[in-house]
């Protein structure tokens, strides 16, 4: 059965290994660069709190070298979807062709058949997963030195998460084949179904899975501490002293102040940041790849239940 | 002993009913039509005796195991070929005997090369590229190849040419021959399966309204023409399948009881293909009783 299951999954474990190797030709090379102009510009000394000008100026000069490469990353958020929605595509398929009842009219049981097919399934999309997560951890690893893993597009590709993101969309494109016995509606309907959870998540559901911690400073101070290499969610003003509101832009440059920030200090202000800090970097990932997965667990438990109940 | 044993059977969709208390026996080692139109619950009675689909009401037994429930046990016994005979479009004859191999333990390579050898079937080509006849008998091949105990085949030879048609039977023939098993063959149409089979069940309207050994079915049924009469004498001894009256004359399709003697009557003998449409409602045919009578 197994020696079968992988015969059906051929094509689907191709296009997935494809995709790897694509993201591994675009990312590979400048990976070996960034690691190289890291390491060429002494910028293991640039990664305390408080950075030097020439520190500014060198982790400026990498982050824009490698400027297109981190927007192309926000790309990649859509190779989880696909590794699960191609790997899912053969059982779909072989439902909707009907093959499935030549298999079940075989010596085997037809729940052997089921756990074989999805276990397969499963377990591909968990390969794909881990070389993906392999890959954007080593490309990534001087920027995440340099800035963190915390904002929204590091920690997306970082970490547990693309497992979970990945099981999530096939789970889902199974279930829908399951049903509708149309693989390429499931496939479609489940890659949408996959973005818009990815969306909602992204920004609106992840801030509130671990309570944010909340800070308030004078606004001529320096960024506190607990700030470094956090994720910003929001950043207010409150608390400025002499009345409500910001003052006049004139009236604070006639008080010498050249922007924002100075005026706010000039009229004692504070600024408060709701954040989630670097320490909650675990915590949140592993909330985060525990509910897709678990979500991924149930939409697959469902799909084997239905294929064998539904006939 | 029987092979595949109904009690009560059903099978309904929704408010359909597509199989309807439908109680059989099909006696092991015969071969077996199952004859009735299309919708008559053919398909559904064979899906339910392979386990591909689970009975509303009622039960079946095939070589006295549950399909079900005996999955297991009676999977490995039992042949399948489906009415669209399905194989994977994209693989090898090769690729689609190894599927065979690995999933049945009792699969015998020798039968299974040997047929297709005989069928000039090379073993590189992709399924998807054979001929409806011969996919049917790829398909057949890997329901012979596990060596079952019950071979099912659903409308087998429905999609195929008379010459396919033809040689697909023979194979059967051939395995029937060869290797002591029961066999049920679906179709439409009687006049095919009539040189293979020796039991017959007709299905109609959901529902099996005769099963028997074909010898006696044939044995036992009479055509009666004569003149315009009612039918009740006849009816009261023996059982009238069809009547139709012309202005001059009656005819009667009957399963008889024992002899008919009645000098009102003409006594004609009857094939099994009017027999079967007798029993499916169609009548038979004027023309041909015109030819009778004369």
């Amino acid at each position: 059965m197994i020696w079968l299951g992988w015969r059906q999954q051929r094509t689907e474990t191709m296009i997935a290994a494809a995709l790897l190797v694509l993201v591994a030709l675009i990312l590979v090379p400048s990976g070996i660069e960034m690691a190289h102009q890291y390491t060429r510009d002494g910028l293991s000394h640039c990664l305390g709190f408080t950075p030097s000008q020439a520190c500014d100026e060198a982790v400026g000069s990498l982050e824009q070298r490698f400027n297109k490469f981190i927007d192309l990353i926000g790309w990649f958020n859509l190779v989880p979807g696909l590794f699960g929605v191609a790997l899912a595509a053969p059982f779909a398929l072989e439902l909707e062709r009907g093959t499935h009842r030549l298999a079940w009219t075989q010596s085997i049981t037809r729940r052997r058949w089921v756990v074989t097919k999805l276990g397969l399934a499963v377990s591909s999309t968990v390969l794909a997963a881990a070389v993906l997560i392999g890959i954007l951890i080593w490309w990534r690893a001087p920027l995440v030195r340099l800035d963190g893993r915390m904002d929204t597009g590091a920690f997306d590709s970082q970490g547990t998460v693309i497992l979970g993101y990945s099981l999530f969309a096939l789970g889902l494109a199974l279930a829908v084949g399951a049903v509708w016995r149309r693989a390429i509606p499931a496939v479609m309907v489940a890659f949408v179904g996959y973005f818009v959870a990815r969306i909602f998540t992204d920004t609106w559901l992840r801030q509130r899975l671990v309570t944010p911690h909340k800070l308030t400073w004078a606004a001529g101070r320096d960024d506190p501490r607990a700030l470094w290499h956090a994720w910003k969610i929001s950043e207010t003003i409150v608390s400025i002293n002499s009345h409500s509101g910001l003052p006049p832009m004139a009236e604070c440059i006639r008080k010498g102040a050249t922007n924002v920030k100075q005026c706010l200090a000039v009229n004692g202000g504070h600024l408060q940041a709701v954040f989630e800090p670097a320490s909650n970097f675990w915590p949140l990932q592993l909330v985060e790849t525990a509910m897709f997965g678990g979500v991924a667990i149930a939409l697959i438990a469902f799909a084997g239940w239905w294929t064998l109940h539904r006939e | 002993m029987s092979a595949i044993s109904t009690d009560a059977l059903g099978k309904r969709y929704g408010s359909t009913w597509a199989l309807r208390d439908c109680t059989l026996e099909i006696p092991a080692g015969s071969v077996t039509a199952l004859v009735g139109p299309n919708g008559a619950g053919k398909t559904t009675l064979l899906k339910l005796a392979v386990g591909l689909t689970r009975p509303s009401f009622g039960a079946v037994e095939v070589l006295g195991l549950a399909p079900r429930e005996d999955e297991r046990e009676l999977m490995p016994k039992v042949g399948f070929v489906a009415q669209d005979h399905p194989l994977h479009m994209g693989f090898t004859v090769a690729e689609t005997l190894k599927l065979g191999q690995r999933l049945n333990p009792s699969w015998n390579d020798d039968i299974a090369r040997t047929r297709i050898e005989h069928l000039r079937l090379p073993l590189d080509r992709k399924v998807g590229k054979l001929s409806g006849g011969q996919q049917a008998q790829v398909a057949l091949t890997l329901a012979l190849a596990k060596q079952p105990e019950v071979l099912l085949l659903d409308e087998p030879v429905a999609s195929l040419d008379p010459l396919a048609r033809r040689e697909f039977l023979n194979s059967v023939l051939e395995a029937v021959a060869e290797h002591a098993m029961t066999v049920v063959l679906s179709s439409h149409i009687v006049t095919d399966l009539e040189r293979v089979c020796d039991h017959l069940v007709i299905l109609s309207e959901s529902r099996a309204q005769l099963v028997g050994s074909i010898d006696e079915i044939v044995a036992s049924h009479r055509l009666l023409t004569g003149p315009l009469a009612d039918a009740s004498d006849v009816a009261r001894v023996h059982d009238v399948i069809r009547a139709s009256h012309t202005k001059r004359q009656t005819s009667l399709l009957v399963r008889a009881n024992g002899h008919v003697y009645d000098a009102k009557w003409e006594l004609h003998e009857v094939d099994l293909e009017d027999i079967v449409l007798a029993y499916l409602g169609y009548g038979v045919a004027e023309y041909e009783l015109e030819e009778v009578v004369r």
